[in-house]
């Protein structure tokens, strides 16, 4: 890679790495915090009782089976909707930060005036998102796997690892979609709210479509479904859930670009 | 370390590059139903600096990101350095830089990581010339963006304007927010890229400004060119105030016959008119005649371009 090429990924990464220390730590101190807890719920059968007497229908769709057992009571507390929705919220919001909202302000001219194509500027700018997703995957897995130890929580590290980066890669589908939309329109406020409005509307379908039998069957059409639709904390996952959310990813980063080359850059 | 980019000063007056540096021909720009641009063209030639004139809405900002390939012409043709701008972007670009009119800097980075940023993209730059400009511009490059003031931050991007030594200098409003010291020192640049052999488009309101240093004016109205020709040229467009007194009475008929003049006033021996055109017939009726004293007005940049601008109102 040119050092050009280079620094089209690093700059932009350099720009948002405050934003992106914030979100590590944030995601962090929340997996810690959970799992600071378990001793607290490990063996005791009063919540397991309570959880018991719920429906069967919301106990499945807020993840809420087992919960008494290390695997359940991440899947409820962490992995079944806090971690996939931060995740996806993070690289939505690194998406739009580093397109749409940098070409709304006027401050993406700057570097369009100089010798780099469109395409090269907007692929800088989407491996960097990706990149950003990446090290904050990584990182929600160094503070489950750190803080698993110390607090007596026994898991296979591979079945979390698995959940972690499908949840990322959850997460890296709807930041791809972000910037499909913002090289289409760069207007945050639709960046957002596509961005957002699919992320929470995926995880209705997969959460609450399977509570009727009308809509049950619709429920896989939920990136979320795709991704933790194995239940992979238990159960592993099978190959094409990384496929179903990575080709998808990349393919709509690609039509962001095509798009962006294409049309004006919006004046400040 | 830094390294020097772009292209060398002795190559900027080779004959490898055409003679209109910037050519444009027929661009028509659309915004759905708005017309910012109907169908202008015009030319910038090889180490000239053009003054780019038009009120507020004319289509000038337009044009000129039509030339960085930030916008896609409706129609037309865009052509810089022989290139069309929107197959070859890149290679135009990497020959000339751009001052936009409306500054948007990142406000965490200083001027220092902005400059070395832009390098990085632009192959280098040279450190030594970063620092004089900075001296010269009285500009603190350690202070983030959103310590800066208007006037600093447009001290930042003439810094980035003049630190490559580039073929074209594209400055949209460059002096907006600067003191009158900081615009002669602006001026100073201008001059001195245009002395090591660079083409400069220079769209300003600032009309002094641009009647000090263009050599050509290109005048935009609505979308469309309603003047092109050198500074004088377009001063003589409009009229001068003439006031001559004669030792006897004013020769009325005399006067009468000279072309040009309106508004004519006779009083006793003081004559007063308003001239527009060449001042020749007039001072050979006046030669025929005993003039006492003469005062005729200097005709100015601001007052034609003002004149254009009310005239070619759509």
């Amino acid at each position: 890679m040119s050092g050009r090429a280079l620094a089209l990924v690093l700059d932009p990464m350099r720009a948002t790495r405050r934003g992106a220390l914030a979100w590590a730590l944030s995601i962090g101190a929340l997996v810690v915090v959970t799992v600071a807890f378990w001793p607290a719920f490990e063996g005791t059968t009063n919540l397991g009782d309570l959880i018991d007497q719920l429906p069967p229908g919301i106990i499945e769709a807020f993840g809420l089976q087992g919960f008494g057992t290390p695997a359940g009571y991440l899947r409820g507390n962490l992995y079944d909707v806090l971690v996939p929705l931060l995740l996806g919220w993070a690289s939505i919001a690194f998406a739009n930060g580093l397109t749409a909202a940098e070409e709304d302000a006027g401050r993406l001219e700057v570097v369009l005036a100089q010798p780099v194509s469109r395409g090269a500027a907007f692929a800088g700018r989407a491996l960097a998102v990706l990149a950003w997703t990446a090290l904050l995957t990584v990182s929600v897995a160094a503070f489950q796997l750190l803080s698993d130890v110390p607090f007596g929580l026994e898991i296979a590290a591979d079945r979390l690892l698995v959940t972690v980066v499908l949840c990322g890669l959850l997460g890296a589908l709807h930041g791809g979609l972000a910037l499909a939309v913002a090289g289409l329109m760069p207007r945050p406020p639709v960046v957002l709210g596509i961005g957002l409005g699919v992320l929470i509307g995926g995880f209705v379908v997969a959460a609450l479509f399977p509570l009727s039998d009308q809509l049950r069957p619709w429920a896989g059409l939920s990136p979320w479904d795709w991704a933790l639709g194995s239940d992979p904390l238990l159960n592993g996952a099978e190959p094409w859930r990384f496929a179903a959310l990575g080709i998808p990813a990349a393919a709509l980063a690609i039509v962001g670009l095509v798009a962006f080359t294409r049309r004006d850059v919006r004046a400040a | 370390m830094p390294t020097m980019a772009g292209v060398p000063a002795s190559a900027l007056s080779t004959a490898a590059v055409p003679a209109a540096i910037v050519a444009v021909d027929g661009l028509v720009k659309d915004y759905g139903a708005v017309h910012a641009v109907r169908g202008i063209s015009f030319a910038v030639r090889r180490n000239e600096i053009l003054g780019f004139l038009g009120p507020n809405g004319a289509g000038k900002t337009t044009t000129i990101r039509c030339l960085l390939d930030l916008l896609r012409p409706t129609a037309g043709r865009v052509e810089v350095f022989g290139l069309d701008t929107g197959r070859d972007g890149v290679a135009i670009r990497a020959r000339l830089t751009y001052l936009p009119g409306e500054l948007r800097l990142p406000e965490r980075q200083t001027a220092a990581e902005l400059v070395a940023g832009l390098g990085r993209l632009r192959g280098g730059f040279d450190p030594v010339r970063r620092e004089e400009l900075a001296a010269r511009l009285e500009l603190d490059l350690a202070r983030p963006m959103r310590n800066l003031s208007s006037g600093n931050r447009r001290k930042v991007a003439l810094l980035l304007a003049f630190l490559w030594p580039v073929e074209l200098l594209v400055l949209d409003e460059p002096t907006g927010g600067l003191d009158p010291l900081m615009q002669r020192e602006f001026l100073r640049l201008v001059r001195e890229a245009r002395a090591r052999g660079a083409t400069i488009l220079l769209s300003s309101h600032v009309l002094s400004e641009v009647q000090r240093v263009a050599d050509r004016v290109v005048v935009l109205r609505a979308g469309l060119v309603v003047a092109d020709g050198t500074v004088d040229e377009l001063r003589r467009r409009v009229s001068q105030r003439v006031e001559v007194w004669f030792s006897g009475t004013a020769p009325a008929a005399a006067l009468d016959t000279v072309p040009g003049l309106a508004d004519r006033e006779s009083e006793g021996r003081r004559f007063t008119a308003t001239l527009t055109g060449p001042i020749g017939p007039l001072l050979r009726v006046l030669a025929a005649h005993d003039v006492e004293s003469m005062l005729i007005e200097e005709p100015d940049l601001e007052e034609a371009v003002l004149g254009l601008y009310e005239e070619a109102a759509p």
